[in-house]
């Protein structure tokens, strides 16, 4: 689908403004019930869901030209986290606010029309296969000593996929590194593809760039299909939304894919991780975008829109809906619960409208500021619960946190949900 | 304008025996019970209904002759109906006494401003409705006057804002024009042909309505202004106003009043904002004992008996019951409250000593019989009263008394009266000082103990949000932004500064 | 007409230039609006009224003051709004500037004691809903929901809601104002302005807030308020309101004994009526509106069915109203409305719950049993209590307004005004959606009630020309219907759309006959001299001698 074909759903928006906002039975503070960090960094209309639904149409009525000098600013400061596109479907069973944005994203992109902060990026990605401005040839250094299968060259009934930021963020190898232990004492079949490992290609989809995106998933459908997998288990919920929900949307390649956090669930369920220590700790959960709202799987849907009762809009045949009603929420909760000591306090913004980390879509590349302050609001929600530590399933938003809070100076402590399963083993 | 062509133009309006020069009614309209200059009007004009108001006010736009708009009788203590200005005529509304029209189904009556509180009720009683009311009015009362001057009621759960109960009115501008209000703007005018018509009759206009169910309860408007808010507390210088319509209660089927003694106000004051929360209360005030023994007392020797007898402080309590079950309210009401009462540790009484239920009943249920309770104590009465919150009743009072031990004033003599009102987000306070007319002394204590504390007070942050006499400098200096729109939008309203010229911040015409 | 250089810098060394913005996407996203359509001579037929010439986003009162004063200075017409939703949020005509009022953002007190607090214009009713009850307090909520501005709907715009009968009309529990002037002066209402906080909305004497306000606010063409305080009622509930549910069928559970959402529904709309008389002169009652109706009497049961289960779609609408406990339901629910009991204690909803046993045996009517179904009535306690899904309007075809609506006392709803709006969308039903009687509206529109009423709802597509005339025609023939009867106008949505959008000029000669519009055009003259002000202050021109207006 183009931009235009979302002209009729432009149309329908009515600009009530939800989607500046998490749902508003949910709002319990002042302080914590904005949903859309694009629109309270920037402050214009047009920095809001609502406001590139009008972008958009004035784009397709050539009211304004992709070529408009500071179009590209408003289009790409935001980090498509999806929140708003939860509170908008809270009423709306007809719009799709995050597809229209994406496909605004797209149009810019297909016409040149990209921030000029890309240009070292997508340069070194052409060359080396990452987003991290790394060498692809030191992809496989965090997995340096571990016994693991080469799926290059053996086969695995489970591939695990750590994405760049884990590739190659030094200070993180420790979550993949965990994770492969977790596995192997588990008895499961896994391997990784070592320095052939691709970027999954999501967050260059989020930043427009659809075409390159359907190269690395192509590259990467036959790399697992070569090592002969039947599982996917990723480390990243970035990756995770990639292969979970893109994959089979623009490919149409399912494939069983399993966050880590689902899989330990499992495991811990099976009776196949055992915790022996206790960790006296209050933490938060914050739930990654990827990974929850936006991490619902992907159903085939063919059908069209018709109109019953004169007017009333419906699809036939039933057309799934996310609306973030079947993301990823309880699997990494239910491992933290498991883990004795761990008192868990929930963020008043949490799993279908929790706030963005501020990594997502290239904000981070791109717009480091408006990236850590988003961070840092949420930093401060966590602080709200009286959480000691602020824990999470996604290497992008313990980046994002850890960076924001070397820069405030702050020192809540940051874990991803392996790191305290590891602890407590 | 010599008193003859004023009254021989005034007989071209109201018939004749209803203008009037006599000395002794001049002299009464000359100076009121306030401590504000006497100045004699010109005459005395008594219209009969709203088209003579109209003709009067054209004919004194014409000639730019002040007007002081009079609906209550005497006797006066603000000092608002006195004149200002030189050659002015009173208008007396006293005979504009029509109950236009009682709507028992949507609950509202339409009334002139020479309607009194003992005309109305009656009424209203019949069809099962009543007003609510200030505090122990006196007999002459106007209705209109006392809700246009926003005077509290005793019942804060319906007081929705300060103007309750008032809804729809007719104004007389001072040029002459008509103006109607809220829902009964629009809708009573009648054009033709492109042209601005008047207003059609106001029966014509509610018949017209009744049949289409339409009523006079939505007082907002007329556009995007409320020119009865202009109006309100305006002492008749915005505008005269010929009728309104009020929004009634319905009569309680059953009604208990109860008295709450205290030794400090502090636990009252606790127990009236939990009462105020749950709006639990009809009829809901503090006085203090010389207050309410003010109210009781017949003469003076009952005055001081009660006043021995009452404890320092008396809440005051009615719990009524309405509509369909009001027994089952009623009930469930008192043990409601009375689990209350014991959470703040404090007792509710069907009486004190002497005092009953019924005498209760009487004082917040009807005005004032005769003579009028404030000339009881000692034949004057100087009030102070002003807006704040509950929470500072108590600095208030300490300042009052202060104020009156250092001007010689007995503290005890003091009536004080604390009514929430607006739902309890504000309160009204009222010192009563009572004294002898006829002791120089002290009248002239009580003159400056009024002045005094008036300023002590307002500088403590009571809010003469009605000010009258020398109040009117205290309050619009505060506020100079206010003061100048004020000036504007009577300018607007009033362009020869013909209505009640010299009062509130109206001292110069424009 | 871009601004010329010099004002954009003075208004940009006022703001910052990170808060001003003449970018021509921003500038769309400011002139899109609901209904545009609606209003073809100006919006083409098309989603855009006219768009404004730059954008400022002040961040308080004095930035307010400093620009309203430059614009007085260059005869600059601004245009102004909070949380902006709506046809009269866009700028009524072009050559304007407009101030975005969303960094003005704070709830600056929270009196519990006295039940007051003190907002900005882009706190919205959610937000200090969610801290009022914290504190055992509960704000009164605009018909338009939970994500509007408090400010705006309490003195800017209309503001009533299905919560009247028990918080009152928004007018009613404004306190003191803080407003900045169409001169740049600013204007301190009732206690604040002599210094003394908050509580009071009146004096000393006349009060000035009775030209800030009156029927309908100045939307956004009348100077800015920039802070209010507003009257708060009590909340017998949680301190956060609990919410369960899957999205979006979310529920909230209130402790039974004092909180009770009803459906009392009549077998006739004499019933109806009469049931409302006894509702006011018994006093219960936290809200009450007749609320589900407005996707039609004869779809209501089924879409209440779709909305409150997470797992349906609008396009089971079909199956659902071919089932025969679902046409059951429709038929119950046809002349029922929404009743929210709250009581302050146990025994305060035991008594409420027994007076309406008592209206529904003396009017023969009944309480919906659906609404005693757990899940829905967790459902419905929390659609009325926080409006939190008012969205819902636009949910069958994108697109709304109200056609054949009623003010009046509750008879209105025995007139067979209800029949002929209905009858009035059935002549047009297939090019707007065919649902029946759809007269949504409150049960009372004041505090302890006495002015009831509805707005006919109206479904079009705004995608769909044909659709969007038929609204159009709809609502005209509305008012000719109407005005046959000697009623006031019925498409008020509409009305106000095309008056805010229509030329000074134009919009004079219309409003000519209205003599009280001349008393706000004299208002206008005084307090706006230099005509700055946006057009949605409405008056009227000046008659000439011949009638013609000048």
């Amino acid at each position: 689908m183009g931009l235009e074909d979302f002209k009729a759903m432009v149309h329908r928006c009515s600009r009530c403004s939800y989607c500046k906002w998490i749902p508003f039975a949910h709002v319990k503070s002042w302080r914590f019930a904005k949903g859309c960090p694009s629109i309270e960094y920037h402050s214009f209309q047009s920095y809001s869901a609502s406001g590139r639904l009008c972008i958009s149409l004035a784009l397709l009525e050539e009211r304004i030209s992709c070529f408009d000098e500071g179009l590209p600013d408003i289009v790409f400061k935001c980090m498509l986290d999806g929140c708003c596109d939860v509170a908008c479907k809270v009423c709306r069973y007809d719009l799709e606010p995050l597809e229209v944005m994406r496909n605004l994203r797209f149009r810019l992109i297909d016409n040149g029309c990209f921030p000029i902060q890309d240009i070292p990026l997508i340069d070194n990605l052409r060359k080396e296969d990452n987003m991290m401005m790394a060498r692809k040839a030191d992809r496989a250094n965090w997995a340096a000593g571990l016994s693991l299968k080469d799926l290059t060259t053996e086969k695995a009934d489970v591939v695990l996929h750590v994405g760049c930021r884990l590739s190659f963020d030094e200070e993180l190898w420790r979550i993949p590194q965990t994770a492969v232990t977790l596995l192997l004492d588990a008895g499961v079949d896994v391997g990784i593809l070592g320095r052939d490992e691709n970027c999954c290609g999501g967050r260059l989809y989020d930043m427009g760039y659809r075409g390159e995106f359907l190269k690395y998933a192509e590259n990467n459908i036959d790399a697992w299909r070569n090592a002969g997998a039947t599982t996917v288990v990723t480390t990243c919920s970035d990756c995770y939304h990639a292969f979970k929900r893109l994959y089979p949307e623009e490919l149409h390649a399912p494939m069983n894919v399993l966050h880590i956090t689902e899989f330990l669930e499992q495991l811990i369920a099976k009776g196949k991780i055992a915790f022996k220590k206790s960790l006296p700790l209050k933490i938060t959960y914050h739930d990654p975008c990827h990974l929850g709202r936006r991490g619902e799987p992907y159903i085939p849907w063919e059908g069209r829109q018709k109109k019953i009762r004169g007017q009333i809009l419906v699809y036939e045949p039933r057309k799934p809906r996310n609306n973030g009603a079947c993301g990823v929420y309880d699997a990494p909760r239910n491992v933290l619960r498991s883990i004795p000591g761990i008192q868990l306090f929930e963020m008043e913004r949490n799993r279908e409208f929790a706030w963005c980390c501020g990594a997502g879509a290239g904000v981070r590349e791109r717009y480091p500021e408006f990236s850590f302050w988003t961070a840092g609001e949420r930093i401060e929600e966590a602080y709200a619960t009286g959480a000691e530590a602020l824990v999470s399933a996604c290497p992008h938003c313990e980046r994002n946190f850890l960076d924001a809070l070397d820069q405030r100076g702050d020192s809540l402590k940051v874990f991803d949900v392996l790191d305290l399963v590891r602890e407590a083993r | 304008m010599s008193t003859s062509n004023c009254k021989e133009a005034l007989a071209q309006i109201v018939d004749g025996e209803h203008v009037c020069d006599n000395p002794e009614v001049i002299a009464a309209y000359a100076s009121d019970n306030s401590f504000d200059p006497p100045k004699k009007p010109l005459a005395v004009v008594r219209p009969t209904d709203s088209s003579q108001v109209q003709a009067l006010v054209a004919w004194a736009y014409k000639t730019k002759t002040p007007l002081v708009p009079v609906s209550s009788g005497p006797p006066h203590f603000l000092g608002d109906t006195v004149p200002a200005a030189e050659g002015a005529v009173i208008v007396d509304l006293s005979r504009m006494n029509k109950i236009i029209m009682i709507d028992r189904r949507n609950r509202v009556v339409i009334i002139e401003p020479g309607v009194t509180y003992n005309m109305v009720q009656p009424a209203l009683a019949r069809e099962g409705l009543r007003l609510s009311m200030p505090l122990m009015p006196r007999a002459t009362k106007s209705v209109l006057g006392s809700v246009l001057e926003r005077e509290p009621i005793t019942n804060p759960r319906y007081a929705w804002s300060l103007t309750e109960p008032l809804r729809c009115l007719e104004a007389v501008l001072g040029d002459g024009s008509r103006l109607r209000t809220g829902e009964m703007a629009g809708a009573s005018i009648s054009t033709s042909a492109g042209q601005v018509m008047d207003y059609a009759p106001l029966e014509e206009v509610l018949e017209k309505r009744r049949k289409i169910q339409e009523t006079v309860l939505y007082q907002y408007g007329p556009g995007q202004f409320n020119y009865y808010k202009l109006v309100s507390a305006a002492q008749g210088t915005m505008g005269i106003v010929t009728w309104a319509s009020l929004r009634c209660e319905v009569l309680p089927e059953v009604e208990k009043f109860f008295l709450v003694p205290a030794p400090k106000i502090a636990p009252l004051i606790d127990f009236a904002y939990r009462l105020l929360r749950l709006r639990f209360h009809d009829a809901l005030f503090i006085v203090n004992g010389a207050r309410l023994a003010f109210m009781l007392g017949e003469n003076r020797d009952q005055i001081t008996r009660y006043q021995q007898e009452l404890p320092p402080w008396v809440l005051i309590l009615g719990v009524a019951g309405r509509g369909l079950l009001p027994r089952d309210k009623v009930s469930f009401l008192e043990k409601d409250i009375k689990d209350i009462a014991q959470h703040c540790g404090i007792d509710l009484k069907s009486n004190i000593g002497s005092v009953h239920g019924d005498h209760i009943n009487d004082l917040v249920l009807k005005p004032s019989p005769d003579p009028y309770w404030k000339l009881r104590s000692k034949g004057g009465c100087q009030d102070i009263f002003f807006l704040s919150t509950l929470n500072r009743a108590s600095e208030f009072i300490s300042t009052m008394v202060s104020e009156a031990t250092a001007h010689g004033y007995t503290a005890s003599d003091i009536g004080m009266y604390i009514q929430p009102t607006h739902l309890g987000t504000s309160c009204h306070m009222e010192f009563n000082l009572p004294f002898h007319p006829a002791a120089e002394h002290e009248v002239q204590t009580v003159k400056e103990l009024y002045q005094s504390a008036s300023y002590a007070l307002s500088g403590q942050g009571a809010f003469f949000s009605r000010p009258y006499g020398m109040w009117s400098s205290i309050a619009f200096g505060r506020n100079p932004m206010h003061t100048d729109v004020l000036r504007k939008i009577k300018a607007l309203f009033d362009p020869h500064y013909i209505l009640n010229p010299g009062k509130l911040c109206f001292q110069d015409t424009p | 007409m871009p601004l010329e250089r010099e004002v954009y810098k003075e208004l940009e060394s006022v703001v910052g230039p990170e808060h001003i913005t003449e970018e021509p996407a921003t500038l769309f996203s400011y002139a899109y609006q609901w209904m545009a359509e609606l209003v073809p001579d100006v919006s083409g037929g098309g989603k855009f009224f006219d768009r404004p010439e730059a954008v400022l986003v002040p961040g308080g009162v004095e930035e307010v003051q400093a620009i309203v004063r430059l614009c007085n200075r260059y005869g600059l017409k601004f245009h102004v709004y909070s949380t902006g939703w709506g046809p009269w949020a866009a700028p009524p005509s072009g050559g304007q500037i407009l101030l975005d009022l969303r960094r003005m953002n704070r709830i600056l007190e929270i009196d519990e004691q006295n039940m007051f607090a003190v907002v900005e214009p882009y706190v919205v009713a959610a937000q200090l809903q969610a801290e009022a009850m914290k504190r055992g307090l509960n704000v009164h909520i605009s018909g338009a929901g939970a994500g509007t501005s408090v400010l705006a709907n309490a003195c800017c715009f209309q503001g009533g809601g299905p919560d009247c009968i028990y918080f009152d009309s928004p007018q009613n529990s404004i306190l003191s104002i803080e407003w900045v002037m169409p001169t740049g002066d600013i204007l301190r209402t009732g206690s604040l302005g002599s210094g003394l906080g908050w509580f009071c909305a009146e004096g000393p004497g006349p009060s000035t807030q009775g030209i800030i306000r009156g029927a309908l606010g100045g939307s956004g063409g009348w100077g800015v308020v920039t802070k209010i305080a507003i009257r708060l009622v009590h909340w017998p509930g949680p301190p956060v309101m609990p919410i369960e549910g899957t999205v979006p069928a979310y529920r909230t559970k209130l402790p039974a004994d004092q909180f009770r959402a009803t459906f009392p529904a009549f077998p006739s709309w004499q019933s109806f009526a009469d049931a409302i008389y006894h509702i006011y002169d018994s006093e219960i009652g936290y809200i009450a509106h007749r609320q589900y109706v407005m996707w039609g009497d004869e779809l209501q049961a089924a879409f209440l069915k779709i909305v409150s289960d997470p797992d349906r779609q609008l396009c089971d609408l079909e199956e659902l109203l071919h089932m025969p406990e679902i046409q059951k339901l429709t038929d119950e629910m046809r002349r029922c409305f929404q009743l929210i009991l709250v009581g302050m204690t146990p025994r305060d909803l035991e008594y409420q719950l027994k007076v309406l046993d008592r209206i529904l045996e003396q009017t023969g009517g009944w309480n919906v049993a659906l609404v005693n179904e757990p899940a829905m009535q967790q459902y419905v306690l929390l659609y009325m209590m926080r409006l939190c899904f008012k969205n819902l309007n636009f949910t069958a075809t994108g697109g709304f307004i109200d056609t054949y609506n009623s003010v009046a006392s509750p008879d209105i709803w025995a007139s067979g005004e209800i029949e002929a709006g209905k009858k009035l969308l059935k002549k047009y039903a297939g090019r707007i959606a065919d649902a029946g009687d759809q007269a949504m509206g409150p049960i009372a529109g004041q505090g302890g009630g006495g002015v009831t009423g509805w707005e006919d709802f109206l479904f079009y597509d705004p995608h769909d020309p044909d659709s969007v005339q038929a609204a159009i025609e709809v609502s005209d023939e509305g008012d000719r219907l109407k005005a046959q009867q000697g009623r006031p106008p019925g498409g008020m949505l509409l009305g106000l759309a095309r008056t805010t959008h229509t030329e000074e000029k134009v919009r004079a000669q219309k409003l000519v006959h209205a003599r009280e519009y001349q008393w706000q055009r004299k208002l206008k003259q005084i307090f706006d001299p230099n005509g700055i002000g946006s057009g949605n202050y409405l008056w009227a021109a000046e008659p000439s001698t011949n009638g013609e207006s000048t």
